[in-house]
């Protein structure tokens, strides 16, 4: 039965050499597990062996073919996009021409300007320009700018600010208990010998908002008292 | 008299600035007045409180403190700078920057010979005052908060400084804090809020005395550092301090406006047990009282309502006088107006800029032409002393401390504005506070702070004469366009009048010296201001003063004695047969209120220039909200 196998086995190797074995290995262990296992030739299991190997090298070449392809197609997409973004190659030639020479104006209005600032001497303004300068090469400055001084009270004046400002919170912040000019004045008229009507009221330029707000108010009300008459 | 037509202008939008300090000098009687615009002005109190100098202020300059040093004014801001001024120029002399940010307070000590300043990074620093300098020596300890006030010793041996909290005892030549006396906070509610000791005052028996933001005023003893005694004064802030030169009167300024008094006085007949008592209380403001000084019969005071007032002390003064009379001076002793005679224009001067105005026109009762505004002219950082406008209103001038400017201005259907020139301004010996030409422009007459008119001869360039020295600054003076005579009226409110030609007093000038003028116009409390002419009636002396303007009229006789002053309305009511008889020189009228100036125009018509007190309150910072009963 061995041999019969065997024979078998040795005819159809090229086709079904890889499946018999399968098959038979089935077949026998469906048969029975005592008989003895097959026996395979060196060179088939040679041949065996270096057709794996070839397999996986060819998987692995085809899997890195697959990639570089991937990689190909997406840089294409990629430049494809690039491409559509820029103007066409004429546009950009015109423009090129235009900026270069702008770029020379602004850094000649720079130079000019930069002159009397110079005068000041100040080691700020000196950096100014060489900033400017780089500037130019990478973009252009559109629209009118001026260039001024700082004065150099800022540091002082903040301090002199936060000084204000804590006698202002000390006698006018909240807590204080302050009142209107009107309101004092008012009770001056309220109190005195001849008693007249709050300031807000002799004089006519005061208060104009509440006066006019009173007449609106007023307008309303009579408004709404012909209601119900008519 | 006549009739005239009156422009009465109310749009003069004068607005004074608050006073934030003064200091008094006892040796010549003179008070300097510092407001918030950064201007300081030198009052003196023997010539009638005459506001002799004005030193215009600056953008910037917050003056916090002053502090007079023998005959020098120094004053130090919150912009960190210590300022000498220069009061023969008018003009500050130099700065000083102490490096230690915002400076609160300034003091001297009773010799001269050192400055403390304190400052907002929490150090005293001690200058040196020198020659024509002051060097900066030394600082004492550095303390974490801001130094609000502080206060030398007599012996100069030590500084009491006032922070947020405490009060600080330094020792003045080791710089070291030996003594620091815990203020309490304010009861109730505002047990967070630190209280801030505004003021401090140290007299030679070691007592302090200090005034905070809690309302209280705080008797210590300095030697053993503990409260001897507190008074609760006020609800709001007790802002300023004053102790007077005899240290037996203690004047204590609050937010309320309120200035009271304590004195060192003994409760039994025999002065054995002497402690300090609250004493008088005097109400003469309407809002903060932030700068106080107490001279030796009076007790100054001023604050947010930008008035100055000066009240004597009962017991140091005689009773129903002149000298124990209320004073409120609340304008200045200066015109501000110019105006353009033939032109009909008014030149308005404030501290930042020129207003030029065009007068209105009307017939009848049907106005023509409102008045309307023609230009601005801007200024700076310095402010402006004083301006000028021609008659016919093409030239225009204004000076400030470091230049005086010219303009020409052209009418055509536009205005058309060109600088003439600007010169630096020549130094001379005292100040020159008047200027005047005759109309012919042959006379200048000038008049000095020494009290000294001098006058000069345009037509040949030299000096003419010198007007005799009267002992009381001249406050206006005026040339008559017809006569050549000088008008010259004083603080003490005397009239003289100075004939140019024949370099003598006229006739008219001494027959009113020898009847006296009358105690009601001498007891005027504000000066004249500006003297103007009519001329249609070369008789006539056009005066004004705050509340009143006043037609002189030379060809009337004088007022008797026991005369009455005001006689216009008793006047109207008698018969034109009998008035002749009762008609005297002075023809006053005091129908427009708070005048700052009273002009003439070419066209007879009269041009009254009114700033009523109740415009410029109501345009000051809000006042306390105090609760009055049955309100």
């Amino acid at each position: 039965m061995a041999k019969k196998q065997r024979g078998k086995a040795s005819s159809s190797s090229k086709t079904a050499g890889i499946e018999k074995p399968a098959e038979s290995f089935t077949l026998s262990l469906e048969s029975s597990d005592d008989e003895a296992p097959e026996e395979v030739t060196f060179e088939d299991s040679k041949a065996a062996a270096l057709r794996s190997m070839k397999q996986a090298l060819d998987t692995a070449r085809r899997e890195k073919q697959l990639l570089k392809e991937k990689r190909r197609k997406r840089q294409e997409l990629f430049q494809e996009q690039k491409k559509r973004k820029l103007l066409s190659a004429d546009v950009l030639e015109e423009i090129d021409s235009a900026s270069s020479k702008k770029q020379k104006q602004s850094e000649d209005e720079g130079e000019q300007e930069e002159k009397p600032e110079k005068e000041g001497g100040d080691g700020k303004k000196k950096k100014k320009k060489k900033r400017s300068g780089k500037l130019a090469n990478a973009r252009n400055l559109k629209g009118k700018y001026t260039v001024t001084t700082v004065k150099e009270r800022t540091l002082a004046s903040f301090q002199q600010q936060v000084a204000e400002e804590f006698i202002r919170s000390r006698l006018y912040g909240p807590g204080t208990c302050r009142t209107t000019n009107n309101e004092m004045l008012s009770l001056q008229n309220k109190k005195g010998w001849n008693k007249s009507a709050a300031v807000q009221f002799v004089k006519k330029d005061w208060a104009s908002k509440e006066k006019a707000k009173a007449e609106k108010l007023k307008k309303r009300w009579l408004h709404k008292q012909q209601l119900p008459s008519c | 008299m006549g009739e005239f037509k009156v422009h009465r202008v109310r749009f003069f939008d004068y607005m004074p600035s608050a006073i934030r300090t003064m200091a008094f000098n006892s040796q010549t009687e003179r008070l300097a007045v510092a407001r918030a615009d950064g201007a300081v002005e030198i009052f003196n109190f023997n010539d009638n409180f005459f506001q002799e100098k004005v030193i215009p202020g600056q953008d910037g300059r917050a003056t916090e403190a002053l502090c007079w040093v023998g005959h020098r004014l120094f004053s130090a801001g919150l912009n960190g700078e210590i300022t000498e001024y220069d009061l023969e120029n008018l003009r500050p002399q130099y700065t000083v920057d102490a490096y230690g940010g915002p400076i609160w307070t300034i003091s001297s000590n009773s010799q001269g010979t050192q400055l403390a300043v304190g400052c907002e990074d929490g150090t005293v620093k001690i200058f040196a005052i020198l020659e024509e300098r002051i060097q900066f020596q030394r600082n004492l300890n550095r303390h974490k908060g801001r130094i609000i006030s502080l206060c030398w010793h007599p012996s100069s041996a030590q500084i009491a400084a006032g922070m947020t909290d405490m009060i600080k005892i330094f020792d003045a030549e080791t710089g070291h804090a030996t003594r620091r006396l815990l203020v309490d906070r304010a009861m109730g509610a505002s047990k967070n809020k630190e209280v801030v000791v505004w003021s401090v005052g140290y007299l030679s028996d070691h007592t302090i005395i200090s005034g905070d933001s809690a309302g209280k005023v705080q008797i210590w003893n300095g030697l053993t550092g503990t409260l001897v005694r507190t008074y609760l004064v006020t609800k709001w802030d007790v802002l300023v301090l004053s102790v007077s030169k005899d240290e037996s009167s203690v004047i204590a300024g609050t937010s309320e406006g309120t200035v009271i008094q304590f004195q060192f006085i003994s409760s039994t007949v025999d002065q054995h047990d002497k402690e300090w008592v609250r004493t008088r209380t005097f109400r003469n403001h309407s809002h903060d009282v932030s700068a106080l000084a107490h001279t030796d019969t009076a007790v100054v005071s001023g604050g947010m309502d930008t008035q100055l007032v000066v009240r004597p002390l009962l017991d140091k003064v005689e009773k129903n006088t002149q000298e124990s009379a209320l004073r409120k001076i609340a304008f200045p002793h200066r015109s501000l107006v110019g105006c353009a005679k033939k032109a009909g224009l008014l030149l308005f001067q404030f501290p930042d800029r020129l207003e030029l105005w065009k007068l209105g026109e009307s017939e009848g009762h049907v106005c023509l032409m409102y008045p309307y505004f023609v230009c601005r002219f801007l200024q700076g950082e310095d402010h402006i002393c004083c301006s000028a406008l021609s008659a016919c209103g093409g030239w225009l001038a204004y000076s400030t401390v470091s230049s005086v400017r010219l303009y020409r201005i052209q009418y055509n259907n536009t205005i058309s504005i060109n600088k003439v020139g600007t010169l630096a301004r020549a130094c001379s010996r005292q100040p020159v506070h008047l200027l005047c030409a005759s109309d012919d422009g042959k006379w200048l007459a000038t008049a000095n702070t020494d009290c000294e008119i001098h006058i000069y001869n345009l037509h040949k360039m030299k000096l003419h004469c010198m007007v005799p020295v009267y002992n009381s600054c001249p406050t206006t003076i005026a040339i008559h366009p017809v006569t050549n005579n000088l008008i010259s009226v004083h603080a003490d409110q005397q009239i003289f009048e100075f004939s140019l030609v024949q370099k003598e007093y006229t006739q008219w000038s001494r027959r009113l010296q020898a009847q006296g003028l009358l105690s009601l116009w001498l007891e005027r409390d504000t000066p004249i201001t500006h003297i103007t002419f009519n001329p249609k009636n070369p008789d006539h002396i056009i005066l004004h003063d705050t509340y009143m303007f006043c037609i002189i009229d030379q060809s009337l006789p004088f007022p008797e004695l026991n005369a009455v002053l005001w006689n216009q309305m008793t006047l109207k009511s008698l018969p034109v047969s009998q008035r002749i008889g009762q008609s005297h020189a002075f023809k006053i009228c005091k129908s427009f209120q708070h005048l700052m100036c009273v002009s003439l125009l070419e066209d007879l018509s009269l041009v009254v220039v009114e700033r009523p007190l109740l415009d410029i309150m109501s345009q000051l910072p809000a006042p306390v909200r105090q609760k009055k009963f049955a309100t």
